[in-house]
């Protein structure tokens, strides 16, 4: 078979956004895609069920659905426009203007993701950098309650562990430390090997205490079974790298973030003997895009409610909280909130007004008052989105869609609405 | 006609904590199909440490039933290939864990990562999609 020309191409599989893959496209269709692991790939070819426009769970054209969408978000006295992570900056630039125009509240999946560890980072209480620092220069790396080989597969190989960097040409073999802190044996535990660091589930406050007591050369001490003798070890690893990476999981950031500050605590602490940053492992593509786009324009990074004094924001007007007790209609944007929230939370979004604006069919649009059909982010759709480490990056479409993009179905929304 | 007494027994019930995490095997078959046979039998699923397993007399590929507050879904028993710390159960993200979450938070944040349930074996099937919807 002839193969076409491919061309380069920006996954929006996961927020690592590689830039380096390559898509043969034919009559318009994809034909083969290489350099792509398997999520990759599987965002490419799609979904199986696309959306169609419906309300009421009837099928009716497009234009109908924006109409009666409109009308739900204009009678609702506290709408929520929710997801967006799955969007570009774009569409959630256009959805955030939705949610001032609605007097709406606006969060996203951040939210009860790594949205803490993000504000952090962005108003510089945590250091961070960017990925090619990491390859270019990284010896230590730690992945802390995070297992990438399962939700970012390229990130060792692209990045943090196996490429060779400017001042690491011996690679992995010789010249990075790849460290594993989690409560199993993750895919990425068994590459770091006599590296990883086995913890019981919220051990790992009491996990970085014992460090921090180490890397002071007092001797740790653990309530749990740990031999003390291994954090020795760590801590001098640690004191001795020359670029250090702390790549943060929702593992490490769940157990503690009832105490979020021990980890600007354990930073400063580590960089006073040592250089290390920090990166939050954020999942979907453009979650961080949402973060930076609304602190843009409010100060704050989610869970914002627009007011006639001005946005605020607070826990009480996150989605959690919003749809346990607060939202009387809710706009959802490339998300599936009954498959990824807890069902006694996404409950409560079968008894109120809901709509949904997604490419595919998914468990949310089966109980959607409205289902709004849109173009793929990055497939159907280009735009810009954010990296996981904050690097704005540009993604194209490789293929021409027949629909709006999720984008121009917020806008056409807000034309009717205002 | 021999009674069997074994149908009035209950089965016993464990306590477990279940943690959650991510499979790219598991989310690349969802993002094909949400409905499809390959993202629930990868989805409908809890991984135990093997001898634990033996102690709760759980085989192999047995179904069965996690309750917590919350809600109550029957899944797949698998055996972890390797030593696994005591009373916890490992499930990858899905509206089958979810279904267990508790809705408290005090920060907006479920805890998705420790979430405390009983498991016992079931004679019932796996919980299909469509019924979680029902739920
Ligand atoms: S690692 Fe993420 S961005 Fe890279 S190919 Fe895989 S899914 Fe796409």
């Amino acid at each position: 078979m002839e193969m076409t020309e491919p061309i380069t191409w920006t996954c929006t599989g996961c927020a690592l956004l590689c830039e380096d893959i390559q898509v043969h496209i034919k009559d318009n269709k994809v034909e083969k895609v290489e350099h792509a692991c398997l999520k990759g790939k599987a965002r490419v070819y799609g979904c199986k069920h696309t959306a169609i426009s419906t309300v009421d769970q009837a099928e009716v054209d497009i234009n109908s659905a924006i109409s009666q969408a409109a009308e739900i978000l204009e009678k609702a006295k506290n709408p929520l426009l929710y997801g967006w992570s799955n969007s570009t900056s774009e569409a959630q630039v256009a959805g955030i203007e939705l949610a001032q125009t609605l007097g709406a509240c606006i969060d996203s999946t951040s939210s009860f993701c790594q949205g803490i560890t993000i504000n952090e980072i962005m108003n510089g209480s945590i250091p961070s950098c960017t990925l090619e620092e990491v390859r270019e220069k990284a010896d230590v790396v730690i992945y802390w309650g995070a297992d990438p080989m399962s939700s970012h597969p390229r990130h060792l190989s692209k990045y943090s562990y196996f490429p060779r960097g400017e001042l690491r040409q011996r690679g992995y073999e010789e010249d990075r430390t790849a460290i594993c802190i989690d409560v199993t044996q993750s895919r990425t535990a068994k590459i770091c090997k006599a590296m990883f660091f086995s913890i019981p589930p919220g051990g790992d406050a009491e996990f970085m205490r014992a460090l921090m007591d180490g890397l002071a050369g007092r001797v740790p001490k653990l309530s749990y079974d740990f031999d003390v003798k291994r954090i020795l070890e760590l801590a001098a690893v640690l004191k001795k790298a020359e670029f250090g990476v702390i790549f943060a999981g929702l593992g490490l950031v769940y157990s503690i973030k009832e105490e979020f500050d021990l980890i600007l605590e354990f930073m400063s602490t580590l960089n006073r003997f040592s250089n290390f940053s920090l990166i939050p492992m954020a999942g979907h593509f453009n979650m961080r895009g949402f973060n930076h786009n609304l602190h843009e324009k409010t100060g704050f990074i989610h869970r914002v409610r627009f007011t006639k004094n001005g946005p605020v924001s607070g826990v009480e007007y996150s989605v959690v909280e919003q749809l346990k007790h607060g939202a009387d209609a809710v706009l959802v944007v490339g998300s599936d909130p009954l498959a990824s929230l807890p069902l006694s939370i996404a409950r409560r979004l079968k008894d109120i007004p809901l709509i949904l604006v997604d490419p595919c069919a998914n468990l949310t649009t089966r109980v959607a008052d409205v289902t709004i059909p849109c173009g793929a982010s990055g497939i159907e759709v280009g735009g810009t989105a954010v990296r996981l480490d904050g690097k704005k990056m540009d993604i194209s479409p490789i293929v021409q869609g027949d629909g709006l993009s999720d984008e121009m179905v917020v806008r056409r929304i807000m034309e009717e609405v205002s | 006609m021999a009674l069997d007494v074994g149908k009035f027994i209950k089965a016993p019930e464990y306590d477990i904590k279940i943690i959650t995490h991510r499979d790219v095997f598991q989310a690349s078959a969802c993002e094909e199909d949400r409905f499809g046979d390959e993202c629930q039998e990868m989805s409908a699923l809890i991984v135990l440490d093997a001898a634990e397993m033996k102690r709760m007399g759980i085989q192999d590929r047995a179904n069965v039933r996690l309750t917590s507050n919350w809600g109550s879904v029957v899944v797949r028993a698998r055996a972890s290939p390797r030593e696994e710390q005591k009373g916890m159960g490992f499930m990858v993200n899905s509206p089958w864990v979810n279904t267990l979450v508790s809705d408290e938070t005090t920060d907006g944040i479920p805890a998705f990562k420790d979430i405390e349930a009983k498991i016992t074996i079931s004679k019932n099937g796996i919980t299909g999609i469509q019924e979680l919807l029902l739920l």
